[in-house]
């Protein structure tokens, strides 16, 4: 399945292109879209957790803090809800062409890694701007970048060949990611969270993630092992199950479709 | 060597949609233990869209695939094509394929028409670069270069299907499997394409080709495979399949040569399928009567007049496709009383072999259509040892004298003086 889903690389890049082209059509403002979902989430952080709850950032200024984490979340939210969908979406397409059906979600992974370069820019913008910039540890987050797609290929892979099966998923992805965006400490910082449901919150592949995302980022600390590891794991786990299910049922999209 | 091989292929599929679905999404091997587990649960609400069904296509011939609507030659098709897979059986298919299923192309209705020809380019791994130079060629044979740029959406529905052909002459394939796709288009287009797979199949081409128009069926193809609730009725050189298909649609009918219109006729009337007209009498019953070998044919039709004194009945011929090749008319007749009958003998048929469908008719004096009346029962002719230099050309024989120097005939009257 990776031997064909190579072979079709340009298949990917055509349809990331098709996305970009069809997203800003016919709409009034465009590109101010791509940087909305952060910029919106970071608007409620600031009211809620910074203003209301007041919660203790330390040294760093709340918007650069939820930032940090918001770079990498948006990039997890955005596949997830473009990339479930992917496959039922294109029945047309489905039922009367032959290719890797996998380069269908993955060209909305790839299309979000796009959006990620969007949000990238906005937080080093703010981190300038607000804080100390950029420090040196920022180098690690090519491989903490790596750890997550790795993850995001596994949940969307599956997310979107149960979803032709079950539309139920695309029904609940909105509301999951919402849920999940709550449970995981993006806009408030893990210490926070009591000690008796700290360990909880590590088994949140993503609690791992966003709070190596901010020290490499903010803090300018390397990644702490203990917390990549739920990360790490459960990247390793979602892409096993994922591309598995995915290449087990993808011969009967077709018929189920 | 075979372009497609295909052995015992069974295609099942589930009816309904809903909680059929749970059993689709368990994985391999999941699905193989509930199967065994729970067999009758597992085969519920399910048909064989295919029931072994074995062909082998050798390279460069072609294929046509006959049968009624819900046959399974869209499925066999698209097990074919590799877009579903057989539920057991073997598929085998070398070369690049591409396939033309349905008129329906294109990837999205937002794309315009360039953006999804560069699409389907890469699906078929067709490099964008060479596919730059190829677009405006396919625009040009679609003849709707000005829509290039246009949204797919506000294509009509004759600009997509025209645009379906098209695209696939951008591609390089070596192996072509068309779903009732030639249908579509008018005349001068069907023949662009008639003439562009010609060019395909003298390049060694291999072509598999799915219709109901059996002219089409059997100007393009050499073999034809006919296909009857799933399963392989015949297979054979496109002559007799189809012979023997057009004879299977004759008895179809109910196999008598009298026809009265039946309940599902008068539905069709109403959709102004196989009959129309604007009444004040009509066609009761038609009885066919084939003389020996083909030599006459004997309409009798019983009428009902309710408006019309006087009427012209008419007798005419389509082919296939629904041309109409020529007609019959009586004389202007007087009708007495509210019913009576008619008969019409014609003698010589003026047909080549194939296969035609007579048209009865009623007409008021001021030519208007009372009734008009294609009927499913097809006239199947098959003029044994009569081929000839012009066989091919149209469906009428054209009687004629000829006179001039050297009028003697080289073959066959020889012996006369």
């Amino acid at each position: 399945m990776i031997r064909r889903i190579w072979l079709h690389r340009q298949l990917v890049a055509s349809l990331m292109r098709r996305q970009f082209q069809l997203r800003y059509r016919q709409s009034l403002v465009g590109v101010v879209w791509a940087l909305a979902p952060p910029m919106a989430i970071l608007g409620v952080g600031v009211v809620v957790f910074n203003k209301v709850v007041g919660v203790d950032t330390g040294r760093v200024t709340y918007s650069v803090f939820a930032l940090s984490a918001l770079v990498p979340w948006t990039f997890l939210a955005n596949s997830v809800i473009l990339g479930v969908p992917s496959v039922a979406e294109s029945p047309h397409i489905i039922t009367r062409l032959v290719f890797p059906r996998a380069v269908l979600p993955l060209s909305m992974i790839g299309v979000s890694l796009l959006d990620l370069t969007a949000s990238i820019v906005i937080f080093a913008i703010f981190a300038y701007g607000l804080g100390d910039g950029l420090p040196l540890t920022a180098l690690w987050f090519p491989l903490l970048l790596f750890i997550e797609i790795a993850f995001v290929v596994g949940v969307v892979l599956f997310g979107s060949a149960l979803n032709v099966f079950a539309r139920d998923v695309r029904l609940a992805v909105p509301l999951l990611v919402q849920l999940w965006l709550f449970l995981t400490p993006v806009m408030y910082p893990l210490s926070s969270v009591p000690d008796g449901m700290r360990e909880w919150y590590l088994l949140n592949p993503m609690t791992g993630m966003v709070e190596s995302f901010r020290r490499i980022l903010v803090y300018g600390h390397p990644p702490e092992l203990g917390v990549l590891t739920g990360a790490i794991t459960g990247a390793v786990l979602a892409l096993v199950i994922g591309f598995s299910y995915f290449r087990a049922t993808e011969a009967r999209f077709a018929d189920v479709i | 060597m075979d372009a497609i091989a295909v052995g015992g292929v069974t295609k099942t599929y589930r009816i309904g949609v809903g909680r059929a679905r749970v059993r689709e999404m368990l994985p391999w091997p999941a699905d193989r233990w509930m199967k065994a587990l729970f067999p009758q649960w597992w085969m519920r609400d399910t048909f064989n869209a295919l029931e072994d069904v074995t062909l082998c296509v050798p390279r460069g011939t072609s294929l046509g695939i006959v049968g009624y609507n819900g046959a399974g030659k869209t499925t066999l098709l698209r097990v074919i094509a590799g877009v579903t897979s057989p539920s057991t059986g073997t598929v085998q298919v070398s070369g690049r394929v591409a396939a033309l299923i349905d008129v329906v192309v294109g990837f999205h209705p937002d794309l315009t028409g360039r953006e999804n020809v560069y699409l389907l380019g890469a699906v078929h791994g067709v490099e964008r670069r060479s596919m730059a130079t190829r677009v405006d060629r396919v625009f040009d044979f679609a003849e709707i270069g000005e829509a290039a740029d246009t949204p797919l959406k506000r294509y009509s529905a004759g600009m997509i299907a025209r645009l379906g052909f098209a695209m696939i002459t951008a591609l390089d394939v070596d192996l072509l499997l068309i779903d009732e796709v030639l249908a579509v288009g008018d005349a001068s287009f069907q023949r662009e394409c008639v003439r562009w797979l010609d060019e395909y199949q003298g390049s060694g081409g291999t072509l598999v080709f799915v219709s109901h128009n059996l002219s089409f069926v059997r100007n393009m193809t050499e073999r034809v495979l006919w296909l009857d609730h799933g399963r392989v009725a015949a297979d054979g050189p496109t002559a007799e399949t189809l012979t023997l298909y057009a004879r299977a649609t004759e008895s179809r009918d109910g196999g008598s040569p009298a026809h009265r219109p039946s309940d599902t006729r008068r539905l069709m009337v109403a959709r102004g399928m196989l009959r129309w007209g604007a009444g004040g009498a009509r066609v009761e019953q038609v009885h066919v009567e084939e003389g020996p070998e083909d030599g006459f044919l004997e309409i009798a039709m019983s009428y009902e007049t309710t408006a019309l004194d006087r009427a012209v009945f008419c007798i005419g011929f389509e082919d296939e496709s629904g041309h109409e090749i020529g007609a019959a008319a009586s004389p202007l007749l007087s009708l007495e009383g509210n019913r009576g009958s008619v008969r019409c003998t014609i003698r010589p048929l003026p047909f080549r072999s194939g296969i035609y469908f007579p048209v009865v008719a009623i007409l008021s004096p001021d030519g208007s259509v009372r009734d008009r009346w294609r009927l499913e029962r097809a006239v199947v002719i098959e003029r044994d040892g009569e081929a000839s230099i012009v066989n091919d050309f149209g469906p009428v024989q054209i009687p004629s004298v000829w006179v001039g120097a050297e009028a003697r005939s080289i073959s066959g009257t020889e012996d006369r003086p």
